[in-house]
């Protein structure tokens, strides 16, 4: 056991002396910050709603034809401006004077016919995005008018339910942060740890200093528990730090300890399978290329199902866990037991 | 020919250390990535399972939202019903059609979701009619039409100096992508749980229906995720780049090689020749197997190019396996940052070919891509590989291979390398260093974007002047650390000017020929275009200022010079762009 401390000692040491662990938190950083400007763009581009903290400029469409659709583009956050012909629509579009033209034909929102409305937009310009964006919410307003009339006929009824002064929020962000970028957050360090047990030990090898070691009073047994020891506690320790920066953004995260508990026993998890990679390969460019290669389906599998270990992470930190997960978390522990079992009878060959 | 006997060595060697062993279990694993794959394209992701807790008093609206995952739904009494309200444990409570919420985050939260769960039920149901008239009585086609690009970012005034050029308008020529119609008859009803399931929580799948609630921005989101698989080959192959080159570090086998007549080039060389042909090979099969343009391959050249130099680099410098490990995973995280990122917002900004991967997008959205747009994404990738390797280059020799220096004192190797070697080097090192320059701003640009434009501008500059005066004054500070002259006044002002001034030239050469892609971008005005004389002084007075600070402060300093010339550096551009700010 002394011996164990003793080699995760020096491993710490060493990690702390390179400033890998600084590195390795700049890179959480980056993935944090990519997924969020990936998610959060996109769900803006998606759902309007999210963009209205931004106060955007009005877009000028151009409006050919119109009929009943008037009223509703009236009310709206675009700025209309009215054509009797495309082709002076057209014009003004490509002097820059309006940003798009909505030709709508003047049929009846009453009628039989569907209703076919065409939109000119600038190619690949932001204009035309800010456009897409402000014209969605009268174009729906539009559809449901229309259908409103044209429904009943087929006997169709909408699900309908009543709320008082609906605080019309997205749940985009909301279901980003504590579905995604948490568990993002605190698992990325127990992936980045099966890597670096993978480096431990076959550095060991490769320079040869694996046979001095075992000259001396260690047994291999307690190198390998050293250093997965090193691996594991870090863990931990970065999702902690994590989860203390995300809540100095005033964002309540529930249950620490459960999460950081499912975080250790993911992570014993993952640099157990390191680890017998390693010793079973003992050279770092294959070891690393087959850790990677589990990486990939481990990464698919994340919301495969609903009490993966991301999904756990999410309904805990959002308060939405009842026992079920915690009986997740054991199961998930007793998992670890077998891979145990197993590291051990590779280390003995 | 000594690269292609290297090549051949280091061929062999490669392929030895894979065991059959290894080669089963690498197969057994790509194909449990299939089948995991194969589970997801069918299931879709579970993201937010159960995250909303809901109490409805009526049967009918439960079967509603059990069709979204999101909801666990209780049925409950009315009394029953109300005084779960009251305990607070639940995020909704409905009773009759009545909706219950509580003021949190959460709870309002749940209302949006519960909210859009009614809404596409209503819509598969609509769907299962089979009568569109009735149903989907509204469609959109949109037609986007190429025309003169005015200024890109939101509710920004345009730049005085820029306002004055003039552009001739072109005539549109309207090209018409029109979101697909899917015929009016013949389509299946499908029942409300295949519909919910196949709008999945992907955004972006086929658009079948072009009716406004399903009229969105045109992000290109499939071709991105099938351009992401070219990036699977490259980076494993710039892992075995990496560990080779690692491997003779440990091994000290390269001793052998460094004492033969073969030059450091030619084995560098050499060594990257078959990883290179390795990689477009690969990407060749993906190609073939996605039926995409050949053309691609030569987009992601540059792209393979840049990892291995940057691999390599990392090879060379790293003191450890797991210092090696996480340099190219912070790496490789950048880079596919650079890369994927703005492919994303291909068909909405044009600043979005600054990645090569945009292109391969648009080809594989059957656009066409011009010889000009190849030039301005792939040049920088070019450039930034050839300097890399170069400087790696430059130590590969015993001293820096097989020694435990720290990063920092290597990369000073590798500088005093080049201030030794060329005639003229401080005023060459800055023209050199530019295409680094010009990335990392690139990059810089990448991620203001996450900020609101005002902030993103600010920060932008302030990062990119700094940039600028470290690229410039590095090389000073090179020659005063390592005291390859004396520390005099006199040298500090001669080193500033030198360094100023290479650096203005070599900016406005490589400015002129790519930055006309994004020059009417604000964040591209900050990037150069301007009156000559005034940059010019600038520069120069940004690293004199540099210069003269490790001077009279001493190289122990130089962060507090180099931060006094940043600076100096960022008021000027602040004030050029001053009109965008307080405008």
């Amino acid at each position: 056991m002394g011996n164990t401390l003793l080699i995760a000692k020096k491993e710490m040491g060493s990690l702390l002396h390179e400033k890998t662990l600084v590195l390795a938190i700049i890179i959480q950083l980056l993935i944090a910050s990519f997924s969020s400007l990936l998610v959060i763009g996109l769900a803006s581009f998606f759902d309007p709603g999210a963009l209205s903290r931004y106060d955007m400029e009005k877009a000028n469409v151009g409006i050919v034809g119109g009929g009943e659709l008037i009223q509703f583009i009236e009310k709206s956050n675009v700025k209309p401006v009215y054509y009797s012909e495309l082709k002076h629509a057209l014009d003004d579009f490509n002097n820059n004077r309006i940003d798009a033209v909505l030709v709508a034909p003047p049929a009846d929102a009453g009628g039989n016919e569907i209703i076919e409305l065409t939109l000119y937009l600038p190619k690949s310009d932001i204009k035309g995005t800010l456009v897409t964006l402000q014209l969605k919410k009268p174009l729906e307003e539009y559809e449901d008018f229309v259908r409103s009339l044209r429904a009943p006929r087929i006997r169709f009824e909408p699900v309908r339910l009543y709320v008082d002064g609906t605080p019309k929020k997205t749940s985009t962000y909301f279901e980003f942060i504590y579905g995604v970028l948490i568990p993002l957050l605190v698992f990325t360090p127990a992936f980045i740890s099966g890597g670096l047990v993978i480096d431990m030990l076959t550095e060991e090898y490769e320079r040869k200093t694996m046979d001095l070691l075992l000259v001396s009073p260690v047994s291999f047994s307690e190198i390998l528990n050293g250093k997965m020891l090193t691996a594991v506690v870090i863990v931990p320790m970065q999702a902690f730090l994590w989860i203390a920066l995300v809540s100095l953004n005033s964002i309540a995260v529930h249950n620490i300890g459960s999460i950081l508990l499912l975080v250790s026993v993911t992570a014993v998890i993952i640099v157990l399978l390191g680890a017998i990679i390693a010793v079973k390969y003992k050279d770092r460019a294959i070891s690393q290329y087959l850790y990677s290669l589990i990486l990939i389906p481990l990464f698919l599998s994340v919301y495969l199902y609903a009490n993966s270990p991301f999904n756990l992470v999410a309904r805990l930190s959002a308060d939405a866990a009842g026992t079920e997960e915690l009986i997740f978390l054991g199961l998930y522990a007793a998992l670890a037991v077998p891979i145990y079992i197993y590291a051990k009878r590779v280390q003995k060959q | 020919m000594g690269i292609l006997t290297i090549s051949r060595w280091e061929l062999r060697r490669t392929s030895l250390s894979f065991s059959r062993k290894t080669i089963a279990f690498s197969l057994l694993l790509i194909i449990l990535t299939g089948f995991v794959s194969l589970y997801v394209s069918q299931n879709g992701f579970h993201i937010n399972d159960g995250m909303y807790r809901v109490v409805v008093t009526d049967p009918a609206l439960a079967a509603v939202l059990k069709t979204d995952y999101k909801f666990k739904v209780y049925i409950a009494q009315e009394e029953q019903a109300n005084e779960l309200y009251e305990r607070g444990d639940f995020d909704i409570v409905v009773i009759g059609d009545k909706i219950r919420y509580h003021r949190s985050e959460k709870s309002s939260s749940a209302l949006d979701a519960l909210d859009k769960a009614v809404q596409k039920y209503d819509e598969a149901r609509l769907l299962s009619y089979n009568d569109l008239n009735n149903t989907f009585p509204v469609w959109i086609t949109v037609k986007n039409i190429e025309r003169e690009q005015a200024f890109g970012p939101l509710s920004i005034q345009k730049l005085p100096e820029i306002e004055q050029a003039s552009r001739a308008t072109e005539t549109a020529v309207p090209t018409e992508t029109p979101i697909e119609v899917s015929v009016n008859d013949k389509s299946p009803a499908p029942s409300a749980r295949e519909v919910t399931e196949a709008k999945g929580v992907l955004p972006g799948k086929e658009k079948t229906l072009a009716t406004p609630s399903h009229f969105n921005p045109p992000v290109p989101f499939k071709s991105v995720v099938l351009s992401f698989i070219f990036i699977f080959p490259v980076f494993f192959i710039a892992q075995f780049f990496s560990a080779s080159i690692t491997q003779e570090r440990v091994r000290r086998r390269g001793e052998l090689l460094l004492a033969s007549p073969v030059s450091p080039w030619q084995i560098v060389f050499g060594k990257l020749l078959p990883y290179l042909l390795l990689m477009l090979v690969l990407m060749g099969g993906i190609t073939i197997y996605i039926g995409g343009n050949p053309w691609m391959l030569v987009i992601l050249l540059p792209v393979a190019l840049m990892f291995l130099s940057t691999a390599f680099l990392g090879a060379i410098i790293s003191r450890s396996f797991k210092e090696l490990t996480f340099i190219l995973v912070f790496l490789s995280v950048t880079l596919s940052g650079y890369i994927f990122l703005p492919a994303m917002f291909t068909n909405i900004h044009v600043i979005s070919i600054i990645s090569p991967m945009t292109l391969v997008v648009r080809l594989l959205e059957n656009e066409p891509v011009s010889i000009g747009e190849y030039i301005f994404s792939t040049l920088p990738f070019y450039l930034v590989s050839l300097l890399v390797l170069m400087f790696g280059i430059f130590i590969y020799r015993e001293e820096d291979l097989f020694t435990q220096k720290t990063i920092k004192s290597k990369l000073l190797d590798s500088l005093q390398v080049f201030i030794e070697r060329i005639p003229a080097p401080l005023f060459f090192l800055g023209m050199a260093l530019i295409p680094l320059v010009y990335s990392a701003q690139l990059i810089f640009i990448v991620l203001m974007f996450n900020l609101p434009i005002r902030y993103g501008v600010v920060i932008f500059i302030l990062l990119a002047a700094f940039m600028e005066e470290l690229v410039k004054s590095v090389g000073i500070y090179t020659v005063f650390s390592r005291r390859m002259t004396g520390i005099t006044t006199r040298n500090a002002l001669k080193a500033g000017i030198y360094a100023g001034t290479g650096f203005f030239i070599g900016e406005k050469l490589i400015l002129m020929a790519v930055i006309a892609g994004i020059a009417n971008s604000v964040f591209g005005s900050v990037m150069g275009i301007g009156l000559l004389i005034f940059p010019f002084i600038l520069h120069v007075t940004g690293t004199t200022v540099a210069s003269l600070g490790m001077r009279y402060l001493g190289t122990g300093k130089y962060l507090a010079s180099l931060m006094l010339a940043t600076a100096v550096h960022s008021a000027y551009n602040l004030y050029l762009i001053r009109g965008v700010l307080f405008g």
